[in-house]
């Protein structure tokens, strides 16, 4: 059991980190991976939704949806809706408790609701049948690996800023290039984690 | 009308315009659904079961076994389902087999999510078929008696690993020389 | 022609991929095959279509505090009939795209159009403008899946284009190949657009 959370956390950050091999959360890679300060706030934000929503995912699936045979038509529907009021949730208890973390992070908790990572994730466990341990490590490994990718995006990005970049291909453009060649070094850990 | 009340009522009768369409769009498609995936495993067990023209659906023990029948009605061999945690995801395989024999007759994959150009190779004629033949005996050791893909060992394991994993079971249930 | 030019702008000028860069995770991550390109594009077409219009026809009956909630229903439930169909009519495209096609429900063009135009204007507009975005999305989505599919497999739609001397190269189709086809190509267009998109629209 500790050695299959183990490769569920290692496979979901490094062997197919969620946004640089399986492509969940491109929008704030791209966004807000300028500065390292911000693209670790976010990541952090996200990874606290992520786990959060990983745990929702598996009660809603297992003791609503799957016993009361409404999975095929009200999965996309009870999911998406599930994460924007848990997203609201988390603003509101943010907010309430400590004024400080909310200035930090808070600005961010709107935008999580539309970022795919959160969604794919809470896919993810039906899919793979997963029970409530493994949900969590997913949904924590899955946080990881976007913090871990956008932190090292927005290190890059910093120097870039310094960088002759043709006019061309400033902006997006380039980040999409270093993101493949990112991907490139994450292809690196293939085979790092032995399965079945 | 205050404004709360409003907001209420609107989200109602749109959620509810939601659930109906909802329900109609699954309605009308459940049942091609489950036609779709009948058919698609009645013919991968007949793919694995040479010679078997239809396929019986029997429950022994823990496992679901399929048996393939030609047009006289005579047992050609089962088949039966193993799955195997590949490099990105589940990988499922259709295993045929002929309990007499004790021998595998083919396999299939099903369905899997390994990396295209690499792992994805499973899927392919070149490493499916060697496992044809293949005694209920053997050890299923990549690099020994299963060829690997190169570059794609993770993947080549899963499989041989999910497949000498069933068979296991099922050597169990019907063992070697046995009747059908 | 009002409609004809919000056709238009979501094309070229406003092309979701390629000019407002929105929406690309799905763009990146099913472009192995020119196939799926367009089955991605048409399905997302649909929604977003649907969605606009619905969005756009109830727009003086949802109170705006809680639009929101009601266009994230809205733009589900539509997801949903496409997942449904799908499933039905198409299993074996189903089953490539896997969780792109549910993941459109919170695709940022689909709900990026829903609020910033649909809501807005009318529903003549709102579907000219839904249909040009959609197969802006379309067409850009199916271009890098062509030059991935021709790269990494030699093939086009499925058919052997390369001759046999041709050895794939298979990065096009693995993850890293995405990313630097679609960096080329958006470096591309802002050179003949003579335009650099300095930043993405959504994040």
């Amino acid at each position: 059991m500790a050695k299959e959370l183990f490769f569920i956390i290692v496979g979901s950050v490094f062997v197919n980190n969620f946004v640089l091999s399986r492509f969940l959360g491109q929008c704030p890679f791209l966004g807000v991976s300028g500065k390292t300060e911000t693209a670790v706030g976010m990541g952090m934000a996200t990874t606290f939704v992520l786990t959060m929503t990983a745990v929702a995912a598996y009660f809603l699936q297992n003791y609503v949806l799957a016993p009361f045979g409404l999975e095929p038509f009200l999965q996309i529907v009870s999911f998406i809706l599930v994460i924007a009021s848990l997203v609201q949730l988390v603003e509101m208890v943010v907010l309430k408790i400590s004024p400080a973390l909310y200035n930090a992070f808070g600005i961010f908790l709107p935008l999580i609701t539309t970022n795919c990572i959160v969604m794919g994730a809470a896919l993810l466990i039906p899919m793979n049948n997963y029970n409530l341990i493994k949900s969590i490590a997913l949904g924590l490994g899955a946080g990881i690996g976007f913090t871990l990718a956008l932190a090292l995006m927005s290190g890059i990005r910093e120097d870039l800023e310094f960088a002759d970049v043709p006019e061309a291909l400033r902006g997006p453009a380039i980040v999409f290039i270093t993101a493949g060649l990112l991907s490139m070094i994450f292809m690196g850990f293939t085979g790092l984690v032995p399965l079945g | 009308m205050n404004q709360y009340a409003r907001m209420i009522i609107v989200l109602m009768i749109i959620s509810i315009a939601s659930g109906a369409v909802l329900a109609l769009s699954y309605e009308i498609t459940n049942p091609t659904i489950q036609e779709q995936a009948r058919q698609k495993l009645e013919q991968s067990v007949l793919t694995v079961i040479p010679g078997a023209t239809k396929m019986e659906e029997i429950q022994k023990e823990d496992m679901i076994v399929y048996i393939g029948l030609d047009d006289e009605g005579n047992k050609k061999g089962i088949s039966f389902e193993a799955t195997g945690s590949g490099f990105n995801g589940p990988i499922e395989i259709m295993v045929g087999y002929n309990p007499i024999e004790g021998n595998l007759l083919a396999i299939e994959i099903l369905s899997m999510s390994e990396t295209p150009g690499l792992g994805a190779k499973i899927k392919e004629e070149a490493f499916t078929s060697q496992f044809k033949g293949k005694s209920s005996e053997e050890e299923f050791a990549v690099k020994e008696d299963v060829q690997a893909i190169s570059g794609a060992t993770i993947s080549s394991t899963a499989v041989a690993n999910a497949i000498k994993t069933s068979l296991d079971k099922i050597v169990k249930i019907y063992p070697v020389g046995g009747d059908l | 022609m009002q409609i004809i030019k919000d056709f238009v702008n979501g094309l070229w000028n406003e092309n979701p991929i390629f000019r407002m860069v929105i929406g690309i995770c799905s763009a990146l991550a099913v472009t192995t095959a020119a196939n799926n390109g367009i089955a991605m594009g048409l399905a997302l077409t649909f929604v977003l279509t649907c969605s606009s219009i619905l969005v756009s026809l109830l727009r003086n009956v949802i109170p705006s505090k809680v639009r929101i909630p009601c266009y994230i229903i809205v733009v589900a439930t539509f997801t949903t009939v496409v997942d449904l169909f799908m499933k039905a009519y198409f299993p074996a495209l189903y089953e490539v795209l896997g969780i792109f096609i549910p993941l459109i429900v919170v695709n940022c063009i689909v709900l990026a159009r829903a609020e910033a135009f649909a809501s807005k204007v009318g529903v003549a507009r709102a579907t000219a403008d839904a249909l040009g975005m959609g197969l802006g999305y379309t067409w850009a989505i199916t271009l890098i899946s062509m030059i991935r599919e021709l790269l990494g497999a030699g093939t086009l739609f499925g058919y052997q284009v390369m001759g046999d001397g041709f050895t794939p190269w298979i990065s096009a189709i693995l993850p890293p190949g995405a990313f630097i086809v679609m960096g080329i190509l958006v470096g591309l267009i802002n050179m003949i657009n003579r335009k650099t998109v300095k930043d993405t629209d959504c994040h």
